[in-house]
């Protein structure tokens, strides 16, 4: 199950140092976000932060195989977890997405994405052999992630749900499904669009309006975008300084310890301080791809490559929600929102990621 | 498991698929990039401004309102200072079971349901105004102040107006508003017209807020800057002295102004009310003010419009003079009415006048030869004429409910009758009577005008506004008529105001015109008669006394223009007002 210890020298230190780099930034800037405390997010998060650790070194030892062997258990755990969540979960703010496990709130839909990513790389791994996968062998996957969507979205949590959708598709888009098909369905959506309007739930079209026109509710619902653009564009090129944005520090951001900690961030370290965020975030992601060129396994390929994207994803749709180009949809900026289960899932990720770069194919090694 | 073989190709197209993420995640990064280099460079000033906004609050406080003064700067409305029991939400919790606690502790008699309504309204950081404090009240606080965390005696400005018979002229102010502007507002005559002027530029407080409205620091203070001081032409004295005049069972005005430079030295109006009792917030005072059917906040002065009865007449007489309708020593036989058509119209006296002349027929108010002179006349002379010397036009002296009354004209008549002008009519007019519509202060400026030879100085109020000249130059010969006409009526035997210098030979000698503005048509030769003040006529049918006058006659100063409404006829009720309060004047030289 576990690989030799020594192998913990392989692991590339480089990429756990740019993770505690944002980390760190993520403390600092919670610690901001309450004004110049460590007291209540910063500590929480920090906390978390130490007692995940242990876990994720483990998860860097661990075997590949096993990985690959149990991919279908870990969905299988996920699919329980989901409709447990459903059934007896904790319902927040409209919504029930959390369930109680060991004294935990946990956010099943966050590790729904790692089991997904998992279970799709076996599956085309096993599919190795055809040059490009039609769109009949893609089926089983994009049904499976559909799945996901659906159970995720009635929560309802629709930012979540479609970003699995989104790597889902991802998956299979690197796996080489036929151009012709994301292409088409591209197509369909945009023509379906209309149609698909009318599923969303009245508070999901509302947020979606107010991002096209956060004006129509400047107090109400578009509060959030208006006073998160204020944050942002108030920070100019150099920033308030630390500890300086007026906008978080009397209380003008909402939720500006969770899914607006961009703001907190960019008010006091303006543009530049952003740029470099968005160019560390643009690093931590190539490193894992980069490797990826040198591997051949198709499972190892997928693992490394779509789970670095994820983070680097969420990074782009979190910050593109608070300078108003995406409506507001609830998806964590990965080591920077305040939140247990977006921490460990993505540090979950990251011990996947160096787990996997340390691999040599020299041997066979999935049989 | 079976082993599994990757070909190559296979491994090609994973690669290539990756590159072509990659370039979209760099497109979105820059797609970000740019849109944060939009708002955090290209418009950086546009949010800073908001957020520099958001957490500023501009908190004003209530500048010292400028005070209000005689010609003689004796104090008509300053400011004093309040004291009065405030309650902040945020201090307390329990701040409703101090404001319960305070009232069982102090006799305020509060409306406790009224306050918790109020109180829903009121912002967490923003005072609420429970009760005033009176000093024992304040002492009795202060001992037990270790009770209270939410509520403070908070001082602040209110208006005081120590003459309750200028309120007619001052007017008074609106409740306090609760924002922007933390200060009351004149709604009424000069605090309304003289707001900007009189209220000063309040001072600032710039305030660091957070988004719930809580001050967080002060950042700096703006003190507020003191109005005007509004210095008017009105004496106190006088305007005390004319109050004292006025009978306090009757409705009337009187209204003092200088024929020189057309300043206001008095004005009253009857029945009077009390402007600080807007300021004390007594209620229920205001209610009955407000619902008194004698209507005290009307300035019958300025703007209560009557027939002017027979002070009218100079008008007629000038129109005929103008129009060489009449010789001035021709003498017109009065046998007690005058017949045009069917109709008869009746002199006030019923066994006429016998032969009077132009003189005359002004001393001893002869109607029939108006009628007579009316019988030649065009009613738009009339009218114009009248313009010209000041009737029928709105006077803009700071004061609210402006009117310009009325001298009627075909045309006017046409538009708002639909009917064409009938001769008859224009008879009834030229004694004053018919449509005819003018205020107290209207005819004072009348006789200014006519003591002016036409040309006469505009009213005011306002000590510091220049004095200015209007109207039409009338010919020297028929104002030397006219004016020695008047004169006659008090100076010389037979005038309807003799009297006047008979009872009180040591007064100042005046000239005027006496007036009985008719209420109903009681019969014409009724009017100024002797019988007609046996008769048993219903008070509020009584005709209007009227009397304009002037003083010294030979020099003419001042004039004063006397309404004392169902009063009867002019000789007998205004006129000996008028008297007095023009040798006050004249002593007094005010």
């Amino acid at each position: 199950m576990f690989r030799e210890f020594k192998s913990i020298y392989n692991l590339n230190w480089i990429y756990f140092f740019i993770l505690l780099i944002i980390f760190w930034i993520g403390e600092i800037n919670l610690y901001s976000a309450a004004g110049g405390s460590f007291d209540p997010w910063a500590s929480n998060q920090l906390i978390r932060f130490l007692f995940f650790l242990p876990l994720f070194f483990l998860v860097t030892m661990l075997e590949p195989k096993f990985i690959y062997n149990f991919a279908e258990i870990f969905l299988i755990l996920v699919l329980i977890g989901l409709i447990t969540t459903l059934v007896f979960g904790y319902t927040g703010m409209g919504a029930t997405r959390w369930i109680r496990i060991a004294g935990f709130n946990l956010q099943v839909s966050e590790f729904t994405k790692i089991a997904l990513v998992i279970f799709m790389a076996k599956y085309f791994h096993k599919l190795n052999a055809e040059k490009t996968i039609g769109l009949f062998k893609s089926i089983l996957p994009l049904f499976v992630s559909i799945i996901f969507f659906i159970l995720v979205a009635i929560q309802p949590d629709l930012g979540t749900a479609a970003i699995i959708l989104a790597l889902g598709l991802v998956v299979i888009f690197y796996a080489g499904i036929k151009l012709i098909y994301p292409l088409l369905s591209l197509g369909i959506i945009f023509s379906m669009s209309p149609i698909l309007w009318t599923f969303l739930k009245p508070y999901q079209q509302n947020r979606i309006q107010i991002f096209l026109n956060p004006d129509i509710d400047p107090l109400g619902k578009g509060y959030h975008i208006i006073q998160s653009k204020i944050a942002i564009g108030s920070g100019g090129l150099q920033g308030n300084g630390f500890l300086e944005g007026s906008q978080s520090s009397l209380d003008f951001l909402p939720e500006k310890e969770t899914d607006f900690v961009f703001a907190i961030f960019s008010e006091q370290f303006g543009f530049t301080g952003s740029i470099l965020l968005i160019s560390l975030f643009f690093i931590m992601f190539l490193i894992p791809v980069f490797k990826t060129y040198k591997l051949t396994q198709v499972f190892n390929k997928i693992i490394l490559f779509v789970l670095s994207f994820k983070i680097f994803f969420e990074f782009l749709i979190n910050i593109s929600m608070t300078i108003g180009i995406l409506p507001v949809v609830g998806v964590a900026l990965p080591f920077m929102s305040y939140g247990g289960s977006s921490l460990l899932s993505n540090l979950l990720i990251c011990a996947l990621l160096l787990n996997f770069m340390s691999i040599s194919e020299k041997k066979r090694m999935f049989s | 498991m079976e082993k599994n073989k990757t070909s190559e190709d296979s491994i090609k197209i994973l690669n290539r698929r990756s590159f072509i993420i990659i370039i979209v995640g760099a497109i979105l990064s820059f797609i970000v990039s740019i849109r944060l280099f939009s708002l955090q460079v290209i418009n950086y000033k546009f949010y800073k401004k908001k957020s520099v906004e958001n957490k500023l609050s501009i908190k004003l406080t209530p500048p010292l309102r400028g005070d209000i003064y005689d010609s003689k700067k004796n104090l008509l409305a300053g400011s004093s200072s309040l004291y009065e029991f405030v309650v902040f939400k945020n201090l307390s919790k329990d701040h409703f079971q101090e404001i319960i606690k305070l009232d069982g502790l102090i006799k305020l008699n509060l409306n406790f349901d009224e306050i918790s309504k109020q109180l829903k309204k009121y912002n967490e950081y923003t005072g609420f105004s429970l009760s005033r404090a009176s000093w024992k009240q304040i002492v009795e606080f202060e001992k037990n102040k270790f009770l209270f965390n939410s509520i403070k005696i908070i001082e602040s400005k209110k208006r005081y107006y120590p003459y309750k018979n200028f309120s007619q002229i001052i007017g008074y102010m609106g409740q306090p508003t609760q924002s922007p502007e933390p200060y009351s507002k004149g709604i009424f005559h000069l605090e309304k017209s003289y707001e900007k002027y009189l209220r000063g530029i309040p001072g600032k407080i710039f305030n660091e807020v957070n988004s719930r409205g809580r001050t967080i620091r002060e950042i700096s203070i703006e003190k507020s800057i003191k109005g005007n001081d509004l210095d008017l032409t009105i004496d106190l004295t006088l305007q005390n002295y004319a109050q004292s005049q006025l009978p306090l069972d009757k409705k009337g005005s009187i209204v003092v102004i200088s024929v020189l430079d057309g300043s206001i030295l008095s004005m009253n109006s009857n029945p009077t009310f009390d402007a600080q009792i807007f300021e004390d917030r007594e209620n229920n005072k205001i209610k009955d003010l407000l619902n008194d059917g004698q209507k005290p906040l009307f300035n019958r002065a300025f703007s209560g419009f009557y027939p002017p009865g027979s002070v009218f007449k100079p008008i007629s007489a000038l129109v005929g003079l103008q129009r060489n309708l009449i010789n001035p020593q021709k003498e017109v036989f009065c046998k007690g009415h005058s017949t045009l058509g069917d109709r008869n119209y009746y002199c006030w006296k019923k066994k006429g006048h016998g032969k009077v002349n132009l003189k005359r027929a002004i001393k001893e108010s002869c109607d029939v030869y108006f009628y007579e002179l009316a019988k030649k006349t065009n009613i738009d002379d009339i009218a114009s004429l009248s313009s010209d010397l000041g009737l029928y036009t709105e006077y803009d002296i700071g004061l609210s409910n402006k009117g310009k009354g009325l001298v009627p004209s075909k045309k006017w008549k046409k538009a708002f009758l639909d009917e064409s002008w009938y001769q008859g009519e224009t008879l009834i007019t030229c004694i004053g009577q018919g449509y005819n519509q003018t205020s107290p202060l209207q005819l004072a400026i009348l006789y200014s005008a006519i003591l002016n030879g036409g040309k006469y100085p505009i009213p005011k109020l306002d000590k510091k506004v220049p004095t200015k000249f209007t109207g039409k130059s009338l010919n020297n010969e028929h104002q030397k008529i006219i004016v020695n006409s008047l004169n006659a009526v008090v100076q010389e035997p037979r005038g309807t105001a003799h009297k006047l210098s008979i009872s009180n030979p040591e007064f100042v000698k005046i000239g005027g015109k006496t007036g009985t503005s008719q209420v109903i048509r009681i019969k014409e030769s009724e009017r100024e008669d002797d019988q007609y003040k046996s008769k048993e006529i219903e008070e509020r049918f009584k005709d209007h006394s009227v009397f304009v006058g002037y003083a010294p006659y030979d020099k003419p100063k001042y004039i004063a223009s006397v309404i004392i409404e169902n009063g009867g006829s002019g000789s007998a009720v205004a006129a000996p007002i008028a008297h007095k309060v023009l040798d006050f004047a004249y002593k007094n030289n005010v």
